[in-house]
Parts: structure tokens; sequence; C-alpha cells
């Protein structure tokens, strides 16, 4: 198998990765993408687009349960030994990047960030376990990745059900803050 | 028992953000707490001081002291913060029109002091807050609301100007490249003395389609993919000049021998005049010519 740069985290090694800072470390991926979530509904809601800021609220939720499953493991196999790894050695793994968010975007829009969002975890994944060698870290990431996959038919299978796009979607009549 | 490590979450203050949602400035945010976090000061030991502007609206946003000041007026503010306590993690933010324009007066003044400050401009090439002005970093050529007909002006080149001044740390990030852009921020920061970031952190609502984060992300070159040596000013200020065109990303320049900073350079004063001090109860006679 031949290696592939690891497109995140370069303070992370993950060829001598042990399964308990490998799960702490899925843990603070699902922590970032819940606050990114938190803090892009909190956006929208600032500046009056309810539909894909309650998306993205509901998006909070799944995060969050996607963390509490995997704290949960942990706490299984591992109880309370330290936490090793930190969060600042990640960077928007699957949490939207700030760019994603827009005044007056649909739901649409906002379930395609979700989508973006899932793809570009799950390419992640892939460019990491091309590094890791320990089996059970192995196992414990490709099951990630089949999630990743999980999560973007439900983000697709959501879309399906919504409206077709209209003309104005991709308009952006946005305004500054007030000016001091 | 020794405090857990700062995580970037402790810089981060309750007030919610009123940027417009995919501003850049929300990027540039969230790679300063993460530097801050890696550096491992205490939020009560860092003071962030910013001008106006959609970019000055930083230091409300975090748990640091903060001085959201005058327009154009930060680098005075600050360098008065920091001689007054030099123990102080002094960081400076604001735009291009808050840094270029109307505080463009106060720049060259703050390099040559070289006061121990990181200046942070978040180079948008457009007055945001006010709602898309012309800037001085505003390429020949832009239509705005104050240039209808585009602008027949060049735009400086904020770079070549602090290479130009003698600033010892000059940087470009983008936070397109969020990891890149922290680490420069956290480098920035260790220098000793006068640092400056050019960030070019993109306007949404009123900036230009190849100034977004999606272009940057294509376009972006780092510097140290070019072999680019930061101690060499020359080949520094070579590369500069490509400000606008190109966009290159890392350290431009970084003075080897960075010399004392002006607050040091006071502490010796002091200590000298301390030593010809008269006593506290002989002070008067000066006025008296004994
Ligand atoms: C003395 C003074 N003059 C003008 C203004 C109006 N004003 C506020 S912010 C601003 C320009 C902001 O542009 P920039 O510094 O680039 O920040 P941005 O909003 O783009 O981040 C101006 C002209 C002011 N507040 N005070
Ligand atoms: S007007 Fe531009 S610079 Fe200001 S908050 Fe909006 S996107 Fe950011
Ligand atoms: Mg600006």
């Amino acid at each position: 198998m031949t290696k592939q740069p690891v497109q995140q985290a370069p303070s992370v090694n993950f060829e001598a990765m042990t399964l308990k800072d490998a799960i702490d470390l899925a843990v603070l991926i699902e922590e970032e993408a819940r606050d990114r979530y938190e803090e892009l509904a909190a956006q929208l809601i600032l500046h009056r687009t309810p539909a894909a800021a309650n998306f993205f609220t509901k998006m909070v939720r799944i995060e969050e349960l996607h963390r509490s499953q995997l704290l949960e493991q942990r706490r299984k196999q591992f109880g309370d030994q330290p936490v090793t790894v930190r969060r600042e050695m990640i960077f928007d793994v699957e949490a939207p990047d700030y760019d994603e968010a827009r005044m007056n975007m649909t739901q649409r829009q906002a379930l395609e960030v979700a989508l973006r969002s899932e793809q570009k975890a799950h390419k992640f994944f892939v460019s990491v376990l091309a590094n890791v060698q320990n089996p059970e870290v192995r196992r414990l990431f490709e099951e990630l990745c089949d999630e990743e996959l999980e999560h973007q038919q439900l983000v697709k299978a959501e879309m399906a059900k919504l409206p077709p796009p209209g003309p104005h979607d991709h308009v952006d009549v946005g305004d500054g803050p007030a000016p001091q | 028992m020794t405090a857990p490590p700062l995580q970037a979450k402790d810089y981060k203050s309750e007030l919610k953000p009123i940027w417009c949602p995919g501003c850049g400035d929300f990027g540039v945010l969230q790679g300063l707490y993460r530097a801050l976090a890696s550096i491992g000061r205490p939020p009560h030991e860092v003071a962030f001081i910013s001008g106006i502007g959609c970019s000055s609206r930083i230091p409300g946003y975090t748990t640091a002291y903060g001085f959201n000041t005058v327009h154009g007026r930060s680098l005075p503010i600050a360098q008065g913060v920091k001689l007054s306590n030099p123990e102080l993690l002094v960081v400076v933010a604001g735009g291009d029109g808050d840094g270029f324009s109307i505080g463009g007066g106060h720049v060259p003044h703050a390099v040559r002091r070289n006061m121990d400050l990181t200046y942070l401009v978040m180079d948008n090439q457009v007055y945001g807050l006010t709602k898309g002005q012309l800037s001085p970093t505003s390429p020949k050529g832009l239509e705005t609301v104050t240039s209808p007909l585009g602008s027949l002006e060049d735009p400086i080149n904020p770079l070549l100007y602090m290479l130009a001044y003698g600033c010892g740390f000059v940087a470009q990030a983008t936070p397109a490249d969020m990891p890149g852009m922290a680490a420069l921020i956290e480098d920035a920061i260790r220098y000793p003395g006068f640092s400056f970031v050019n960030i070019q952190s993109p306007c949404v609502t009123f900036g230009e389609e190849d100034q977004q984060l999606k272009a940057h992300k294509t376009k972006l070159k780092p510097l140290e993919s070019l072999g680019h040596d930061p101690t060499d000013q020359l080949a520094a200020m070579d590369l500069a000049r490509a400000y606008g065109t190109e966009l290159y990303t890392g350290v431009f320049y970084k003075n080897p021998k960075p010399p004392p900073t002006y607050e040091a350079l006071v502490k010796l004063r002091q200590a000298e005049q301390a030593k010809k001090a008269r006593p506290r109860d002989r002070v008067l006679d000066a006025y008296l010519q004994k």
C-alpha cells in the first residue's frame, strides 16, 4: 500500500497511535463538528435565516449523539485514563468550513454544506488509514469511514424530500454589520 | 497540582460575532484562539487592541483584556498599553482601512520603535463595516460604491511597506489554510519585537469572487515550498512585490538577530538613571539648585 500524505493534523502521529488516543481523537472530531454547527446556527439565527439555522441545530444534536456514543465506548474500554490528545491537533475534519455559511441560505444549501462536510471527513479517514498499522485502530477508523458514507446517504435522502431549488436560491442579498 | 493546559475555547468569549456568515474573520479568530492556546499565556496576561471596522471587533470575542479603540489609532494605544505593562502579551488587530488608510501614519513609527507587539491586519481589500468603499489595498479598477466606474488608484503593498520600514517579522496568511495560519500567528507572537501578519481575510459581502477562500485554496503558494530563506531580507522584498498577483503564505522575513525592544531599552535607561537619582528626601533640591 502506498503512503498518502495525511490531509490534516500534522502533529498527530497516526502510525504509532494507540486505540485510546484514536477514540479520543474521534471524540474531538465530533466535538469540533458539533461546536461548528452550533456557531453556524447562531450566525444564521442572528442574520434571520431560520430554515438553515434549524437544520444546523439538528446537526448539533446529531454530532453530539455521535460524540457521546464514542465517549461511551471509550469509558467501557479505558475507564478514566487521562486523555493525551488535544483538540488543537485537528483542524476542521468534519466541521464545515466557516465560509460555507451564507446569509439567507436555503435549507437545501445547508444540507449541501453537511454533505460536503461528511465527504471531507470520509476523505480524511481514508488518508489517515493509509498510515495506520495498529489493527484495532484500523478497525475503528474503517468503521468511522463507513459511518461517514452512511451519513452522506442520510443527508441525500433528506435532500430528496425538499422541493427543487428555486431561481433565487443563490442570490446573496446580505448586508454587513451596523457601522460604528 | 499543575493546571491543565489551556485550550482554544478558554480564549473564546460569550459574545457571539455579528460578522456576516462566511466572513473570513471567523477563521482568523479561530486561528488566533489556537495560537494563544499553543503559547499558553492565560487570558488575563493578554490584551487585544483594535481600531474600528468589522475586523476590529476581535477584542470583544476573546476572554483576554480588550480595547476596541478609535479608527486608525490601535497602534499608538497598544504601544501605551505595552509600555505601562511590558509583561502583557499585546496583540493589535484591525483592517486594511484602519491600518493603512487613516492609521497609515502610525505604522512606520510603531515599526521603528520596535515594541514587542504583534500586528494582525485582516486585509479584505475593502472597507467592510461601512458597506464596501475603496480601501488602500483595493486593486486598481475595482468597482465599489466610492468608485462606481472602477478605481483609478494603485493599491499600496502592505508587505513591501513593512519590509521597507524595517519590520523584523513579516508574514502573510489566509484562513484557507487554518493550520498554517495558526502556526504563523503563533510564530509572530513568539517573535521578540514588532511582528506583522497580513491575513488575507475575505469579505463575503463586498469582496471580489477571486478573493474568496475557495479561490485562495487553489492559488495559495507556501513560501516554504518555494525554498525561500526567511532570513534573506532582499529575497523577501522581491517576493513581496507580487502582492496582489500571487498569494504567497508564510514568513517573508524574520530577523535572525532581533534587536532589543523599546521597552527593554526603557528599562535599561531607567536602571541607569536610578543609579544617579537623588534620595527621596533630596528630590526637591534640584529646584533649589543645590
Ligand atoms: C475617525 C473615523 N473615520 C471614519 C470612520 C468610519 N469607518 C468605520 S470603519 C471604517 C473602515 C473599515 O475598513 P477596514 O479597516 O478595512 O475594516 P473592515 O471593516 O474591512 O474589516 C471607516 C471608514 C470612523 N469610525 N471613524
Ligand atoms: S461586511 Fe465583510 S468584512 Fe464585514 S462582517 Fe461582513 S463579510 Fe466580514
Ligand atoms: Mg477592510
